[in-house]
């Protein structure tokens, strides 16, 4: 038995933004189980929603290793994600030009030493320089890279993309067939609108499971080093990158580690797209990924892992909440055409009321088990007080 | 850099110069920073022309100039962060011209800024983590092949952290974020943080400028105890109280060169020197 007690002291702990998004989440949580309860949300595709958002949330992780712990600019999160998406689909599927066919565990292989590569060839010419040629180089990278995807047909199968990806699980035993073989399950909480669980939810289940392991992974490895020496060094990089060097750190190095790093982050979202969707195809590399993830690690909090996470999946639930107001009330315009604008506006509001974003890294960021106690109080003034700085 | 490579390469150093003392080396002098014919042109201006001077070890050695003498400069072709267009730095007794700045500071020369910019984010005791040299937790891969070396180097690390804020009497501030510092108290925390990466020779500039008198003491203070202890410092100081009263030699810098260099009391009464700084020496 879990006692109250832990959590009503874990609540007083909060701050009060954390205690706000705590209910928010609890909220929209208590929302999907009476959407799906009732049966208007059908639990194939809660799965599918709930894939993309942890999917965001992927690449938002990311773009924070990058700009959030270094503060190196990348608006190629499409391409990364891309890179990742044709790795692994070029690799596995029917339709492949190059080589379908090979179990999708050599596909997430081949997409991450891609993505390496193209992380590292982008980064040798431009970490040295200053920050904002990282940030043009890796615009036109993008573009580059969806270029290519469109018009080099021999490798891309170009506009029509590459389809017939398989599952992640293809090739694996039991897995493989575990969708289909499962028996179909009819639960009626409401009357009149059962809830179906059949082949599609299993796919989709797995599914989820697969980037929840992306996902998990990925966290576990970024809280570490960013409580880490390593992350400190990045923290003090992006503040002042001739301190870093004064003090004797390789700011290079560590730079094009936290960017081939980040990257490779991007191209696990893009590895599980491919095999989420079965289908990849150039609109896959659109520059507005680019944005929304940059949106999102930026509503979440620069530097804050947690926060990236949030930011990810606060992005889908806007992109795919709003394909359903229109369902609930009648608004004059199509609500998925303002989607652009409530995203625009909203970082807007967070910007000017709230820079830090809505769960910056609060505590002192020092190894497990170098200091006793974390003081609480002053740990909360850490972020305060750059706030103070900015705004006063 | 670890204290064996150091103490071998000054081993080095007092080898090489019994060796070859004939004719170059007169006396039998230490030289932690030895700096030749420095120069360094930004297109037609010329910042640093051949200026040459030395850093015995165990001394503060001060370097004034009038603005525009080219003395930072100096300092980031010394430390460098700029590449020279001539001249030669020696380090240590090894040759560390053109090398990257992390690599110098490997050889024993760190150097502090002279607006250091606050490191967001973190509080005190995180920013002074920094300093230490060849931490195993610096390196990605140990921290999952080794977290136990991480640890017990970040413990150790942060007991000497403790250690030194101690010294410096701000141990009240470890805790503190570090953007809620004053500017003396700054200066204070980054002399403190680069003792952690244990240099031989530590390069300051402009260690007092818009610091309180009463701060201004304590840094005084702390060089000279930090001299004491055997850290040899070269300081950019246009503060001229505070420089005349700590350091000794001076090394006066005039026009991208040394005009002079010597004990306090004889720079001060050079007239070279007091022309330089009205205007009348071009």
């Amino acid at each position: 038995m879990v006692d109250f007690e832990d959590y009503r002291e874990n609540w007083a702990s909060m701050s009060r933004t954390e205690q706000g998004t705590t209910v928010g989440l609890v909220l929209i949580g208590v929302f999907l189980v009476v959407a799906l309860l009732s049966g208007a949300l059908a639990p194939a595709y809660l799965a599918f929603l709930v894939g993309l958002g942890a999917m965001y949330a992927l690449l938002s992780l990311g773009l924070n290793a990058q700009w959030g712990f270094t503060g190196l600019i990348n608006f190629s999160v499409a391409a990364f994600f891309g890179i990742g998406a044709y790795g692994t689909a070029l690799m596995t599927a029917d339709s492949s030009p190059i080589a379908g066919g090979f179990n999708p565990l050599v596909g997430l292989v081949i997409a991450l030493v891609l993505t390496a590569i193209l992380a590292i060839l982008i980064g040798v010419p431009t970490l040295r320089l200053r920050a904002d040629y990282l940030a043009i180089a890796s615009l036109g990278l993008a573009e580059v890279v969806r270029l290519i995807a469109l018009n080099e047909r021999q490798w891309t199968n170009g506009s029509a993309g590459v389809r017939g990806v398989p599952t992640f699980f293809e090739g694996w035993p039991v897995l493989e067939t575990l969708p289909s073989t499962l028996p179909s399950v009819r639960v009626a909480v409401v009357p009149g609108s059962p809830i179906v669980l059949e082949a599609p939810f299993y796919g989709a289940f797995l599914d989820l499971v697969v980037v929840a392991v992306f996902l998990a992974v990925s966290y576990w490895v970024l809280r570490r080093v960013h409580r880490s020496p390593w992350g400190r060094v990045l923290r003090t990089i992006r503040s002042d990158e001739d301190l870093a060097e004064a003090l004797g750190k390789n700011t290079y190095s560590y730079k094009m580690q936290s960017f081939v790093f980040g990257s490779l982050i991007m191209a696990l979202a893009g590895v599980f797209a491919a095999h989420l969707t079965r289908f990849v195809a150039p609109g896959t590399l659109d520059p507005i990924t680019t944005f929304y993830v940059w949106v999102a690690v930026m509503l979440g909090g620069s530097g804050s892992n947690r926060g990236a996470l949030l930011g990810g999946f606060v992005i889908v639930a806007i992109r795919e909440g709003s394909r359903f107001v229109n369902d609930v009330g009648a608004l004059p315009v199509d609500p998925a055409s303002l989607r652009l604008l409530v995203i625009g506006i909203l970082i807007i509001v967070v910007m000017r009321f709230r820079p830090q974003g809505l769960l910056p890294p609060q505590k002192e960021l020092i190894w497990p088990g170098t200091v006793d106690e974390t003081p609480t109080t002053i740990d909360r003034g850490v972020r305060d007080a750059r706030v103070g700085d900015t705004d006063e | 850099m670890s204290e064996s490579s150091a103490a071998a390469s000054t081993t080095f150093e007092t080898d090489r110069s019994e060796d070859g003392s004939d004719g170059t080396e007169p006396e039998d002098r230490d030289l932690v920073l030895r700096v030749e014919d420095m120069t360094k042109r930004f297109g037609g201006l010329v910042a640093n022309d051949g200026a040459t001077f030395e850093v015995e070890r165990g001394t503060i050695t001060g370097m004034i100039g009038p603005n525009g003498a080219g003395k930072s400069t100096l300092f980031n072709l010394v430390s460098g962060f700029y590449e020279p267009d001539a001249g030669r730095v020696e380090v240590n007794g090894t040759d560390v011209t053109g090398m990257e700045p992390h690599k110098i500071t490997e050889h024993g020369l760190v150097r502090t800024f002279q607006t250091p910019r606050k490191l967001e984010g973190m509080t005190v005791r995180e920013a002074m983590l920094v300093g230490p040299q060849d931490q195993p937790g610096e390196s990605f891969l140990k921290l999952f092949t080794d977290p136990g070396a991480v640890g017990r180097a970040e413990e150790e690390n942060m007991a000497e952290a403790q250690r030194i804020l101690e010294e410096f009497e701000i141990d009240h501030l470890a805790t503190q974020p570090a953007t809620s510092l004053s500017g003396g108290q700054m200066k204070l925390v980054e002399l403190a943080r680069a003792m952690l990466a244990e240099p031989d020779i530590l390069l300051l500039d402009e260690p007092v400028a818009g610091v309180n008198p009463t701060l201004t003491k304590d840094l005084a203070t702390q060089i000279e105890r930090l001299n004491d202890q055997g850290t040899t410092f070269l300081i950019i100081e246009h503060e001229m109280d505070f420089i005349m009263d700590i350091a000794d030699p001076i090394v006066v810098l005039n026009q991208g060169s040394v005009l002079t260099q010597g004990p306090p009391d004889e720079v001060r009464t050079d007239d070279r020197v007091v022309d330089a700084y009205l205007g009348g020496g071009g």
